[in-house]
């Protein structure tokens, strides 16, 4: 690939993604604003959420169950999100250690 | 939009102060997201780009996923039309990411608005969202957190690309992408408001995972995100007297 070609593919990319990032508050500005939407839009986070987090734990196998089932136990009990992280992937790594590596 | 027709809460605000507390928030996921910059700068180069272009490319785009998938495509002629689905593909989930920060942008100027916008990633929508459950109504969240990623994605593509003698057997990767899953895993728990968020959050995770299963790569976030706001959003109509 010649370098004004990739230069055109960097820009085409970075146009291509902003778009993604400005059309989300863009579009969600033709809705009407109403307690129907308000709603849609609450769930929407935490179910944008979900999505990103049960296939991610899935692939990671049982590492990954082990991270995240700690992480969230620890986020319960200590209701600190640093070391709940921490301590999941501490859990992860000791997993990993004496149930070999996966 | 007439203030007194609907019940706001205050606007949105842009603050110094809000871009600090916003990039504090997102300090612990910072070193994935270097270890993870410095592997994209030496993939790059094993496909062939140049290290300054992989570098713009890191400025430009900002967009970890994207980029890496980009690589494989990374062919002459152009494969222009896979190259730019794959981009939007993978990226379109931050769509949903913008529309959910509505409430955060009420009220503030359209180029503070798209200007922040252009920082928005998951870890630091992430982030936002669980402060704005305790309160937080400050955009600068978003652009604090985005502009600390930005610095280290860019700087650690510099070192990948630039720097030389790295192989990608030098950057292990073990354990990054479950810094990033738990993060996501523990800022959800503090977004839950209780059993009325189960059955959302049942078919967002079904619906991701039947994504992943049956469509192509990347539409999870989008699936399982729309599917589960939509759940939320029926079960209560069908509720409503």
């Amino acid at each position: 690939m010649s370098t004004t070609q990739a230069l055109l593919v960097v820009l085409a990319m970075a146009l291509v993604t902003y778009a993604t990032r400005a059309g989300g508050i863009f579009l969600v500005g033709f809705v009407p604003m109403s307690a129907r939407t308000e709603n849609f839009l609450r769930y929407l986070a935490g179910a944008v959420l979900v999505a990103l987090v049960v296939p991610a734990t899935v692939r990671g196998g049982p590492e990954g169950y082990v991270a995240v089932g700690v992480a969230i136990l620890a986020r319960l009990v200590l209701r600190k999100a640093l070391p709940a992280i921490a301590l999941g992937i501490l859990a992860a790594a000791l997993w990993r250690a004496y149930m070999g590596a996966s | 939009m007439s203030p007194a027709s609907e019940p706001h809460p205050p606007g949105a605000t842009l603050t110094w102060a809000g871009c600090w507390r916003g990039a504090r928030a997102i300090l612990p996921v910072l070193p994935p997201v270097f270890m993870f910059g410095i592997a994209f700068g030496i993939a790059a180069r094993g496909v062939g780009l140049e290290g300054w272009i992989a570098v713009l490319m890191s400025m430009a785009v900002f967009a970890g996923a994207a980029q890496f998938a980009v690589l494989d495509l990374w062919t002459s002629p152009v494969p222009w039309l896979p190259l730019l689905v794959a981009t939007f593909a993978i990226n379109a989930r931050h769509i949903l990411l913008g529309a959910s920060l509505r409430a955060l942008c009420r009220g503030l100027a359209p180029w503070k608005v798209y200007g922040a916008m252009a920082l928005l990633s998951d870890l630091n929508w992430a982030a936002l969202i669980a402060a704005e459950r305790k309160g937080e109504r400050d955009l600068g969240y978003l652009v604090g957190g985005g502009a600390l990623m930005w610095t280290t994605w860019v700087s650690a593509t510099i070192i990948g690309a630039v720097a030389g003698g790295l192989t990608l057997d030098d950057v292990k990767t073990y354990a990054l992408d479950l810094v990033l899953v738990t993060f996501f895993a523990v800022t959800l728990v503090g977004l839950r408001r209780g059993r009325v968020d189960d059955l959302p959050w049942l078919v967002a995770g079904a619906a991701a995972m039947g994504a992943v299963w049956f469509l192509p790569p990347n539409w999870h976030v989008m699936v399982g995100g729309l599917a589960g706001g939509l759940a939320g959003l029926i079960r209560d109509e069908l509720k409503r007297p």
